[in-house]
């Protein structure tokens, strides 16, 4: 039952970022929220309707969420003409830690970085580990769910929320 | 001729586990010395990396936990684990299940998040997402990552036995001869 692939080997693999997304039907309202940003200005899910929201929560220490921050703002950029929003929240970390950790990234984020400094959100969210990503529709539905790291500019995940942004277009 | 039909049925037998094979890989850094370990079998991976226990107490410290939190890790064993499904439909994993086997013989229950967390919040903390989730149901593509802890000292050896659901079956595999890291880090081969 045991097959070993080789002797021990030098440098271990990355872990492979996935582009899948898991479809929710049927999707659920998502539960509002209001945290502030960097500068302590507040964010209010329910200010986006209208738009397609990636929400991502994650951790500066979580290699996963590192690896996948330069992902969702190449997205951003190429979504930027859409009404498509990234809210990225912090988990438990001071905002002075974070402000030096987006400064590294490449291409640091310019979506808006949000802070739940007691998990509440995330607890409320259902996410029990980090990172853990939902998409939320125009309508204020959870329609999309991603658990662990993402390559978020993907075709595939890029086709997913284009989809959403046209069946809106449709619909007017 | 005779000889090759008697083979057939022993074939037959035989495909359905060879197509199941766990596949385990296992790699030492170049740099630290440190080894991890991964298997995947019938669509659950499993990868455990070995973590000096200055690093661990370099994180909690880093986050301005209270110093018992941090000493409460003293004691324990800890990897790196990510966990991943790549069985093309929904799988769950269940730490509570899983047992650690030491050179006795004997099987020991792994410290879920729950337990850390039930621990941490008597002292006023919470870094729970530093802890492999206690279960989680998810979809292929998906993975998890976080500490494992076992309760041993640095440089042990064991087995861990570990299992997970997938199509409301129960599987269980095992990953032989793991060994905790040392206390502090190898010194490179010249």
């Amino acid at each position: 039952m045991l097959g070993i692939a080789g002797a021990v080997s030098a440098a271990p693999p990355l872990p492979e970022m996935s582009h899948t997304l898991t479809a929710l039907k049927p999707a659920k309202a998502a539960k509002d929220f209001s945290l502030p940003d960097l500068d302590g200005k507040p964010h209010r899910l329910s200010d986006y309707r209208g738009k397609v929201v990636l929400v991502n929560f994650w951790a500066t220490w979580c290699p996963p969420c590192r690896r996948e921050m330069p992902s969702m703002e190449r997205l951003s950029q190429r979504l930027k003409d859409q009404p498509f929003v990234i809210l990225g929240i912090n988990q438990q970390e001071d905002p002075e830690r974070v402000f030096v950790f987006t400064a590294q990234v490449d291409p640091s984020p310019n979506f808006p970085i949000l802070f739940d400094p007691n998990s509440k959100v995330a607890h409320a969210w259902g996410v029990l580990g980090l990172p853990a990503s939902f998409i939320v529709d125009q309508q204020g539905r959870v329609v999309y769910r991603a658990m662990g790291g993402r390559e978020f500019d993907h075709p595939e995940i890029e086709r997913a929320i284009r989809g959403l942004l046209k069946n809106e277009r449709l619909k007017k | 001729m005779k000889t090759h039909r008697a083979l057939i049925p022993a074939l037959l037998i035989l495909l359905p586990s060879i197509a199941q094979a766990a596949e385990l890989t296992q790699h030492r850094d170049p740099e630290s010395g440190l080894l991890s370990w991964k298997q995947v079998d019938r669509g659950f991976s499993l990868e455990l990396i070995q973590l000096l226990p200055d690093l661990v107490k370099a994180l909690y410290t880093s986050r301005g936990l209270p110093q018992s939190v941090v000493d409460g890790m003293a004691p324990y064993c800890v990897f790196g684990s990510v966990v991943q499904n790549h069985s093309g439909g929904e799988l769950s994993y269940r730490v509570a299940d899983w047992r650690y086997v030491t050179a006795d013989g004997k099987k020991h229950p792994l410290k879920t998040k729950i337990q850390w967390l039930a621990d941490w919040k008597k002292q006023g903390s919470d870094f729970g997402w530093s802890i492999l989730p206690a279960a989680m149901t998810f979809d292929t593509g998906d993975w998890a990552q976080g500490f494992t802890t076992v309760r041993l000292p640095p440089e042990s050896h064991f087995d861990l036995i570990y299992s997970w659901r997938h199509h409301g079956k129960h599987y269980t595999s095992t990953l032989k001869n793991l060994i905790c890291a040392p206390a502090q880090q190898p010194v490179p081969a010249p």
